[in-house]
């Protein structure tokens, strides 16, 4: 039954990947809040040249007009690239939508099977046996619980929580080879996970909390990089590393979150796959980690507000397209990162219009030329 | 050492009837990597930007003057 509860904390994702498939469990509320949110996830996974996406509507709770145009635009992307988008598990109601507004064409929908109409805990599949920290922790039942565990987030955390799952939703979406990742905070003096993609990832976290070491404690106290390239080969951490193996992870990197005064927690990025971080990934690791910074040194911004936290949303959302955009410019014009930023800027200014709709632009006119779709009208000399 | 330009910011922030909040959030949503704090420092010139944090901040004021139906009046490095 659709609640009006807070958007922000009613909807998660959880981005998993089968062999050439890419599924994104969607829980809770996609509305006018959420759906932004969703429609940037596809974006970065459609981006990274998916060309199966899965969206899991099995634990959706209500999904609105806004819900359907991010289905309905994604299906267009995925199939600009020659993929297909497969909606598993809608509700009734939500297949009446697919219906209404023609989508049965586009999307391939998987129904729903008798496996998704008992209790979350009834599901079974690859990527339904882990839950996410939101599902660990109930929001309904116990929220002076979860203020608790929130703790070290300062005011708004519901607002930084929420920013700080989508960081590392995109994380996850958009570092090549991260089967899980986590952002671990110092509450009084000890280690929490508050955004994790999933149980083998609260559990990586919470063994290296409890044998005090680990590339996570590391990066949390001594505020600078780890990474364990290969556990096979690693001696640092010898009580922590072996249990890391058994779970089935085989290289970390973990970047730390730096306030004012020092570090303050870590960005964890976990993978199946040794050796599989390029310089390429930890660049875009640091640079998550520098957004999930940012976002806990709010100082000076009330985000407890509706509309600072929609606003926070949307900023979040530009920077993302307009990173995109930027990897666009300067693969095309070989130049730097802040020439290509540059570039832009002096077209947003030239034509009064604002940065991120001319960063869309680009991005969208990449994916026509890729698609082989004319080009819309270009306004770049 | 305070940077003449930075003045100029702070100035900009108030014609543009943006708090100190509301512009670091377009500073952010433009890509700025710095904290709200350090924005704060470069509108009062207690801290230097580095020519693109200074030219983000700026764009960030700019785009807000556009919504008002001006131009783009706060200076870029390379004007």
């Amino acid at each position: 039954m659709p609640t009006t509860g807070d958007s922000l904390s009613g909807f998660e994702v959880r981005v998993s990947f089968a062999e050439t498939q890419v599924v994104l469990g969607i829980r809770g509320e996609v509305d006018m809040m959420s759906a932004p949110d969703l429609a940037i996830l596809l974006d970065a996974v459609i981006t990274r040249g998916h060309q199966s996406v899965v969206l899991d509507l099995g634990e959706l709770e209500f999904m609105d007009s806004q819900g359907l145009e991010v289905i309905a635009s994604g299906a267009r992307r995925v199939a600009s690239i020659g993929g297909e988008l497969t909606i598993r598990s809608p509700s009734a109601m939500v297949t009446r939508m697919l219906a209404s507004a023609e989508l049965f064409d586009t999307v391939r929908v998987e129904p729903r099977t008798p496996a998704h109409d008992g209790s979350r805990s009834d599901r079974l599949g690859p990527e339904q046996g882990i839950r996410t920290l939101a599902e660990s922790i109930d929001f309904n039942a116990s929220p002076p619980e979860l203020l608790k565990r929130m703790a070290a987030i300062p005011a708004g955390h519901d607002v930084v929580d929420g920013g700080l799952r989508l960081v590392v939703a995109l994380t996850q979406a958009s570092i090549g080879g991260a089967d899980g990742v986590s952002v671990s905070l110092q509450r009084h003096g000890q280690l929490t996970t508050v955004a994790a993609t999933d149980q083998t990832i609260l559990d990586m976290d919470a063994r290296q909390y409890a044998a005090g070491e680990g590339p996570c404690v590391d990066a949390s106290v001594e505020g600078h990089w780890f990474h364990a390239e290969s556990l096979d080969h690693e001696t640092r951490w010898p009580t922590f590393t072996p249990k890391a193996q058994r779970l089935g992870i085989n290289a970390i990197l973990s970047n730390p979150l730096v306030a004012e005064n020092g570090p303050v927690g870590a960005l964890n990025i976990y993978s199946r796959t040794a050796a599989v971080f390029s310089p390429k990934e930890q660049a875009l690791a640091s640079t998550f980690a520098s957004e999930a910074s940012i976002l806990l040194q709010l100082g000076g911004v009330d985000v407890s507000d509706e509309s600072t936290s929609e606003r926070l949303g949307a900023a979040l959302r530009n920077r993302h397209i307009i990173a995109q955009a930027e990897g666009v410019v300067m693969e095309r014009d070989g130049i730097s990162e802040e020439d290509a930023y540059t570039s832009m800027r002096v077209i947003s200014q030239r034509d009064s219009r604002p940065l991120a709709e001319r960063a869309a632009d680009v991005v969208d006119s990449t994916r026509r030329i890729r698609a082989g779709l004319p080009a819309p009208k270009e306004t770049s000399p | 050492m305070t940077d003449p330009l930075n003045d100029e910011f702070d100035q900009a922030r108030l014609d543009a009837g943006l708090t100190h909040g509301d512009l670091w959030l377009r500073y952010f949503g433009l890509g700025g990597m710095s904290t709200a704090l350090q924005v704060e420092a470069f509108c009062y010139g207690a801290l230097s930007p580095s020519a693109h944090d200074h030219d983000v901040v700026a764009h960030a004021l700019n785009e807000r003057f556009v919504e008002l139906g001006g131009n783009h009046p706060v200076a870029y490095t390379d004007n």
